[in-house]
């Protein structure tokens, strides 16, 4: 079923097929490829992060609403695994600047996801990051474009 | 800060792999905004993600 998120592209993107469609099928690979509950926990922390309301909204997984409640302080919580903290220290690292990720937190989920599961979590993640930038720029215009 | 490679290799989902790229090129070849602005954007977006493709 088609989110609001994806409704929302859509729109934007109206006239202009070819990268809607591709931004949708790589939205959907992203998924298929990495662990979804993983994923949403990430995608859930970048959108507090970049302040995404619209994104925080949305679940895309069965994903605990304790852990949900717990997230901005998931270092500190015993809810999330070490498997889940090394991938939301990456993320952190990856929005803050994705030059600048230490050896040490790469290595960290390289160890827990495998390395075929590191590339597909990191190309994920670039996938989740870029449509949340997008959407936090496109929300704007439309509402500056509006007034 | 010094970086190590951190995979033999980034092959491993060609399907995920080549649409990313799908996606890469559909993006650049929208003609809202200069082709020279573009290609800038681009080889700095590279440099910044240490992308050598």
């Amino acid at each position: 079923m088609e989110s609001s998120t994806d409704a929302f592209f859509r729109e934007v993107l109206a006239g202009r097929t070819p990268v809607a469609d591709q931004l949708e099928k790589i939205h959907g690979l992203a998924w298929e490829v990495a662990d979804p509950v993983l994923l949403d926990i990430c995608r859930l922390r970048i959108a507090m992060l970049l302040g995404c309301h619209s994104e925080l909204e949305v679940l895309n997984s069965d994903l605990d609403s304790d852990k949900i409640a717990s997230l901005s302080q998931w270092a500190a919580s015993g809810l999330f695994s070490e498997r889940e903290k090394s991938c939301l220290r990456f993320t952190e690292e990856f929005i803050v600047d994705v030059s600048q990720i230490p050896d040490s937190s790469a290595f960290a989920v390289r160890d827990h996801l495998g390395e075929e599961g590191f590339v597909n979590f990191v190309n994920a993640l670039l996938v989740i990051e870029q449509r949340i930038r997008l959407q936090l720029v496109w929300r704007k215009i439309r509402n500056e474009v509006s007034v | 800060m010094t970086r190590s490679q951190r995979v033999a290799s980034t092959h491993f989902n060609k399907e995920f792999r080549e649409s990313l790229s799908l996606w890469q090129e559909e993006v650049v070849q929208l003609g809202l905004v200069d082709p020279v602005t573009t290609e800038v954007v681009r080889l700095r977006c590279a440099d910044h993600h240490d992308c050598y493709t």
